[in-house]
């Protein structure tokens, strides 16, 4: 059992550093003025980045809730051994919360509270994913496929750093102008796409993992590692080339919205095809398909849908 | 069970309660094109394959066709149903336990409490007498036996490593070998202290849905017949499949008898079913008994033409029976192990099947993490003179014990035979007597394994190891196959050199046995057979 | 019963409460309720035998003293009633039947012998010492009928009241063993790691809440 997977491992911790760099960099920044130009007044339109912003803390709160029903699952499994294994819980909880404050937030103010929380996840994100890594390398065996497979997922608490990251990259937006608002030195719209679509390639990374320890046994398992990886190129596309309506993206990114909740239902079904289907839940939750995984694609999507709305106003 | 399910154009559906799946039969007057007597590795595969090439086949079995999913109990007492229970006397210097240990009885033979474990053959050991100097080499070349892996292991969704670390490379296995309990890593600590590898131990259950069968539950019942279907037992894989291809499986069918004509040709089988011995007629007949019944199958039919039973020119019908060893060091850990969860033999070390340096014996062995249920638990100790208050303390270290057990290769003799006692079975069946020794070479390979694996699990933090120095397995040899009709039974193909339509393909027909578990080459022999049936039907043969 | 049995290491903890669960299935639920319903009284042995037979039993096989114990005598004599064989025998031995009929009238002369009393009569003491003695193979009276007395203990006695005993629910409880596992199985496999339908193991510290825990392992 010495099989070596680094290249495998190189390229999650890869993701996990460029989502990692856009949210730390998002949230460390101090907040540049000018914050007299708050737009609240009644009868005039809610500026695109404000609105974008709302949509990454909605996402962020998707994503949060997967993870929150995701660790709180396999945190069970693990008997919750280290009481540090709470912390995925509060911190999702609390990104949950602050994601659905800030979607109905029209500020264009950063809210240091919800800021604090997706600090705070992202970094519990981090120290997470160095947690993982610890699990794995401390087993018998090490960097092997087989822990790999079944010690604690490395993939798993990047979620919870993505949805850090979406909520505080929403949260840096606010504080922009509204017109050409910037973060991390490009135009924001083109940010946000970046950060969407390493977001994707990094879930893909840990899906393409489990559904190879799955076999794959079913066609449908193949969707989300062909699926997302579009997405994700063309997020980039959007990113990195001149602005222009992308009619093409916009109905890929609705694919791939679609393909999370549908992926909960092949889940729902996997679960029922475990023995004992349903009625052997106290096995089959924990060690069938994991029923909140799949979301976070949507969740994904969804800020993708965001960015893009946001980059189509950009010059 | 007292009657026949498979009757009536139907056979049980082994995937649904009470369910039942269409099956074709034949009048026993109508001449089919092969009889086969078993349904286990052997018998079970090679009628699957048949069938599938379009021949008529009628398959008999001893045992019952049961349907896993509503009558496998989680019982150890109670699934001994499954095992060959019909007496066999056992002597010699080191007389075998028959029984659960290695033989069954039932729709799909052992496989149904077999301990799944799927491993290939060293490529030497083909050629063992050529190469390595000991045995008897095989009529057959390593690198076609490695095709027909692939197959079976396709056909059993083997979950097995990514990287197998002994042997020349082979395909990926088609599913991704299963967590490890903590009985697998203690053999994993005690293999990297003494520097060798380990792995996953490629296995037949699935760690992920397959067609009808659900993913491996862990529920550690393997050896006592798998209650989920996720063991890819030939009761759920190659027999359904047959079913399909138009064969007939005729359960709680005991063969007693194979009649020739007057030109020395075999024309069918004698079999007791439902009260009454009835007769198949065919053009071929396959034994496929596993190394005790085929054998005494054999002899039973003599007849004035095979005073000595069938293919029996040699004289070697019944000898050369290799049990595999099956010796074990066990040891108490500080953790808690909790060995019954899931398959008892996660991990493997193969080291000594493919290191020949450091050896005063030829041969090899594996050895792999062990997870017995009380029952076979309490049988071990007993087996070290335990009992009474000593034994209920070392009954509550249950949890904690682990322990490293080996296949051990055996090397064939003649005088480790099976034949036919005065004793009669309730068919009215002589028994067959099972003499069985070990020389020593075997004796010399096992004190080598209980050297080694006892500094391995005390590498991984084994507390009071002793060892267990008297257990067996498997069951080979008895009519071994070869290129020379003067010292074996059957050629490679498997067909009897005395009589050209009398076929053998089960264990029986392995001339070594290896240090690794004997399904999946047999599976592979029987998939091969087929092969060379058909080629053999085209040129008009047969 | 005669011997000192240890005290559990899972104090509480009956397999018996798992089953309404998904742990055990009706064909489980089936085969365990048949056994315990074994009847008490010999239908196979006669009475001689059955004195015999009992006292072999408590001799042999330690129990522990706080709860009913397992009827390790009338399990061997169903199993003899249908002539349950393994499906092998050493050729020293007789068949299963015969050999039971055998060893225990030996053992009976034996003590006849020795101490001019029954087997079922001796003094715990002196039962163990007779035990010792066959599994020794020394015993070699007429009424052995040929048959080495070692191997009669070790093959039918040992393998028979032991294959009895921990067929039992009461005897999985004892070791902590999580018993019947379908459709359910396990989900922690790792060391240390135990599925909540599984017995605790109590250290010298906290036997009391573990047993207590234990109660509610379902």
């Amino acid at each position: 059992m010495k099989q070596r997977v680094r290249s495998d491992t190189t390229m999650l911790l890869a993701l996990g550093g460029m989502a990692l760099a856009t949210t730390v960099l998002g949230a460390r920044k101090p907040a540049r003025p000018p914050r007299q130009a708050l737009r609240r007044q009644a009868g005039r339109e809610i500026p695109m980045h404000i609105a974008a912003a709302s949509r990454f803390n909605h996402s962020s709160s998707l994503l949060a809730l997967s993870v929150l029903a995701d660790s709180a699952v396999e945190h069970y499994r693990g008997s919750f051994k280290n009481p540090a294994m709470f912390i995925p819980l509060v911190s999702a909880s609390l990104s949950f919360f602050a994601g659905l404050h800030g979607g109905h937030d029209r500020r264009a103010a950063s809210h240091p509270v919800r800021h604090g929380i997706y600090a705070f996840a992202a970094v519990a994100g981090i120290v997470g994913t160095g947690f993982h890594i610890y699990n794995v390398t401390k087993r018998t065996g090490g960097w092997s496929w087989n822990n790999l497979f079944y010690a604690a997922p490395l993939g798993a608490p990047t979620a919870l750093l993505l949805s850090g990251g979406l909520g505080a990259i929403g949260e840096r937006l606010r504080d922009q102008p509204a017109e050409d608002p910037h973060l991390l030195g490009m135009p924001a719209g083109s940010a946000l796409a970046l950060a969407v679509s390493a977001g994707l390639l990094g879930t893909v990374g840990e899906v393409g993992l489990l559904h190879f320890r799955g076999a794959f046994q079913h066609p449908a398992m193949y969707a989300p590692v062909i699926i997302p990886p579009v997405a994700a190129a063309l997020m980039a596309q959007t990113a990195l080339t001149r602005p222009r309506p992308r009619p093409r993206t916009r109905w890929w990114l609705r694919l791939t919205a679609g393909l999370g909740l549908l992926g909960m239902g092949f889940h729902a079904r996997g679960i029922a095809r475990c023995q004992g289907g349903w009625r052997n839940w106290s096995q089959n939750i924990p060690s069938g398909p994991p029923l909140p995984a799949p979301p976070s694609f949507t969740a994904l999507a969804l800020a993708g849908l965001a960015a893009l709305r946001l980059r189509q106003t950009e010059k | 069970m007292q009657h026949p399910r498979a009757r009536d154009r139907r056979a049980p559906d082994v995937f649904r309660k009470g369910g039942w799946v269409p099956m074709r039969e034949y009048p026993c007057d109508e001449e089919v094109d092969f009889v086969i007597v078993g349904t286990g590795a052997g018998g079970a595969t090679l009628a699957c394959r048949l069938a599938e090439q379009g021949f008529k086949v009628v398959a008999l079995d001893a045992g019952a066709w049961w349907r896993p999913l509503e009558e496998f109990a989680s019982d150890e007492a109670h699934q001994q149903k499954l095992y060959w229970t019909d007496e066999r006397i056992c002597d010699g210097e080191n007389p075998l336990k028959m029984g659960g240990n290695n033989s069954g009885k039932a729709v799909g033979g052992s496989t149904v409490h077999f301990a799944m474990v799927s491993l290939r053959f060293r490529p030497e050991w083909f050629k063992c007498r050529s190469l390595l100097g000991y045995g008897a080499d095989w009529p057959i070349d390593w690198r076609e036996m490695w095709h027909y892996y692939d197959e079976v292991e396709q056909a059993l969704s083997i979950a097995g490593p990514i990287n197998y670390p002994w042997g020349p490379p082979r395909k990926r296995y088609p599913y991704r070998s299963h967590e490890l309990n903590a009985a697998a890593l203690v053999l994993a600590r005690g293999a990297e202290a003494m520097g060798t590898a380990w792995s996953a131990t490629p296995l037949a259950t699935v760690s992920a849905p397959q067609g009808k069968s659900p993913p491996c539950v862990y529920r550690g019942f393997c050896v006592a017949g798998c209650a989920t279907n996720a063991k890819q037992s030939a009761l759920v894989t190659w027999i359904p499949r047959a079913l399909k291809a138009g064969a007939e499986i005729r359960d709680l069918a005991m063969a007693g008898r194979i009649e020739t004509n007057d030109v020395g040709r075999a024309v069918g089988v004698e079999y007791f079913r439902d009260g009454a011995w009835r007769f198949q007629r065919a053009r071929n007949v396959v034994v496929a008994g596993y190394a005790i019944e085929t054998p005494r199958l054999l002899l039973l039919s003599a007849n004035h033409r095979f005073p000595d039973g069938l293919a029996n020119s040699s004289g070697l019908v019944g000898k050369n029976l290799m049990v595999q060893s099956n010796q074990a060091v066990w040891g108490v850990m500080d953790e808690e192990i909790r060995g019954y969860k899931g398959p008892p033999s996660l991990s493997i070390n193969e080291h000594w099947n493919y290191e020949d340096k450091g050896k005063d014996f030829f041969g090899g062995y594996a050895y792999m993490s062990q997870g017995p249920l009380p029952a076979g638990w309490a049988s071990t100790q007993n087996g070290r003179g335990l009992w009474g208050a000593e034994l209920s303390r070392e009954m509550q270290k249950y949890n904690h014990q682990a322990g490293l057990k080996i296949v051990g290769e055996t090397l064939p003799q003649e005088r480790n035979r099976v034949t036919l006692a005065d004793e009669k079975d309730q068919y009215g069946l002589p028994i067959a007597r099972i003499t069985y020794a070990f020389c020593d070479n075997d004796k010399k390979l096992i004190a080598h394994s209980l050297h080694f694996m006892e500094q391995a699990l005390e590498a991984a933090g084994g507390k009071e190891i002793w060892r267990q120095e008297d257990d067996t397995c498997h069951l080979n040899g008895t009519a071994r196959m070869g290129d020379d009709p003067r010292t074996s039974v059957v050629n490679a193909d498997c067909r009897s050199w005395d009589i050209p339509n009398l076929w053998i393909c089960d264990g029986s027909v392995f001339p070594t046995v290896g240090g690794v578990n004997p399904s999946l080459t047999i599976q592979a022999i029987a998939c091969r057979t087929a092969d060379r049936i058909h080629a053999i039907a085209q040129r008009g043969e047969l | 019963m005669n011997n000192d049995a240890t005290t559990t290491r899972y104090p509480g903890y009956d397999v018996l409460n798992k089953r309404n669960t998904p742990s055990w299935d009706p064909i489980t639920r089936q085969v365990v309720e048949d056994r315990l319903s074994t009847p008490r009284e010999p239908r196979f042995f006669d009475p001689a035998q059955w004195a015999a037979a009992t006292a072999l039993c408590n001799c042999v096989v330690a129990q522990p003293g706080d709860r009913l114990a397992v009827p390790v005598a009338a399990m061997l004599d169903a199993r003899l009633l249908e002539d349950q064989g393994d499906g092998w025998r050493d050729a020293r031995l007789p068949p299963l039947r015969e050999a039971w009929c055998t060893g225990l009238a030996a053992l009976d002369a034996e003590a006849q012998a020795e101490h001019q009393r029954v087997f079922a009569q001796l003094a715990p003491d002196r039962q163990t010492a007779l035990v010792e003695q066959m599994q020794c193979g020394r015993l070699r009276a007429a009424a052995w009928r040929g048959m080495p007395s070692d191997l009669f203990f070790s093959e039918r006695v040992l393998h028979d009241l032991y294959g009895a005993y921990y067929s039992h629910p009461a005897s999985w409880s004892e070791i902590g063993f999580g018993g019947p596992a379908n459709p359910r199985g396990y989900v922690r496999l790792n060391k240390n790691r135990r599925d909540p339908w599984e017995a605790i193991e109590a250290t010298a510290e906290n036997a009391a809440t573990v047993k207590g825990e234990n109660t509610r392992v379902r």
